[in-house]
């Protein structure tokens, strides 16, 4: 798992929107940072870092609310919950699938058929993932949410900066 | 589950301040969970507790610099509780599953099995053998429950040792106590000799 960017500059005394504009864009930049070959069924390493990413954005965004417009915060959270979720869609089956494998290896070969049954509908689940994952990046895309982001950052930036 | 407003939050405020009233309005929600929790048939607010912990946890990993040294330690705590609270939610989330494929899987073959009697007066059966193609998964399917069954006891009496350690620990205290200090950026060691402080300042009982 990819380590959090630090957010150089950060002190005790600095105005709470100072920080959340820091923060936001370094997290942002983050998360972005990890959407090349996302989609790379090969490489499910990648698909874990963003959501990662997506985990730590969406808490900063809580944390440091108060800080952005109310109505852009909302629509922000509202679409970077949307990647969460397709990101989940594709990362959940994987976790599933590798549990269940380290499973499976301690019990009978009686109890394969079953393992292998479950272990279907979750191969199933992956493949879906990934089509709910493509549509959540094109949205995320074509709502251009790397710009609002950078958006909420600058407003929360100036209105502490008049 | 909606996290609960703090109060009192302003733009201009330093940041430690802020930080302080988000951490210990974090703390009253994730304590409001208590006792209710210590019921292993609370899915929904064992859940909703792992969020608190989450939130508490994501909170600290920006603090911990700006506080005194207990919020790194209570960081280490709130990651460990929500890590438990999550594998009791994988249980809670994956055993409705393995129960309800195996339902499914017997509702197929009651099917298949009726299909091939067709007309016949009664069932005869060796058609189980012939027809029933997921009779093999329903033991996988069975231990696989019980091992989700049993995991999950587990875990929640893991949970419920490392709660009354929180509390043995005095981890909210300690950590609202943390929450309010604000560590002095180390001053070169030339600006303050030990030697030259006086033994009354150094004393703890002075």
């Amino acid at each position: 798992m990819a380590s959090a960017r630090p957010i150089d500059g950060l002190h005790a005394e600095l105005p709470f929107a100072t920080a959340a504009a820091m923060t936001v864009r370094v997290r942002s930049d983050e998360l972005f940072g990890h959407a090349d070959g996302v989609l790379d069924t090969y490489d499910p390493g990648r698909v874990h870092d963003m959501r990662v990413a997506t985990r730590r954005l969406r808490a900063v965004l809580e944390i440091y609310a108060p800080c952005f417009p109310a109505t852009a915060l909302k629509s922000v959270l509202s679409d970077v919950k949307v990647l969460a979720d397709g990101l989940g869609a594709r990362r959940d089956p994987d976790v599933q699938l590798e549990d269940l494998q380290a499973f499976a290896a301690a019990l009978d070969p009686q109890d394969g058929p079953g393992i292998e049954l479950f272990a279907s509908r979750l191969r199933a689940e992956q493949e879906a993932g990934n089509e709910v994952l493509a549509r959540a990046l094109e949205a995320a895309t074509e709502s251009d949410l790397r710009s609002r982001l950078t958006a909420l950052a600058d407003e929360s930036q100036a209105s502490v900066s008049v | 589950m909606k996290a609960a407003k703090v109060r009192g939050l302003k733009r201009e405020a330093p940041l430690a301040d802020s930080l302080q009233r988000i951490v210990e309005t974090r703390l009253r929600e994730l304590w409001a969970f208590m006792p209710g929790v210590q019921d292993p048939r609370r899915v929904s607010e064992l859940h909703d507790m792992r969020i608190a912990a989450k939130r508490l946890r994501y909170c600290l990993e920006i603090s911990t610099g700006l506080f005194g040294p207990y919020a790194a330690v209570a960081l280490g705590r709130a990651k460990e509780l929500q890590k438990v609270l999550g594998e009791i939610h994988d249980c809670d989330m994956t055993l409705p599953r393995v129960t309800a494929l195996s339902a499914q899987a017997q509702a197929a073959d009651v099917a298949a099995v009726l299909a091939a009697a067709g007309q016949a007066a009664d069932l005869d059966p060796a058609l189980l053998a012939s027809s029933a193609p997921n009779v093999a998964a329903q033991r996988g399917l069975a231990t696989t429950a019980l091992y989700l069954r049993a995991r999950r006891e587990l875990l929640f009496a893991r949970f419920l040792d490392l709660w009354l350690q929180l509390e043995r620990e005095g981890f909210r205290a300690r950590l609202e106590f943390a929450a309010g200090e604000r560590p002095v950026p180390a001053a070169p060691s030339h600006d303050l000799h030990v030697d030259a402080v006086p033994a009354d300042l150094l004393s703890v009982t002075a």
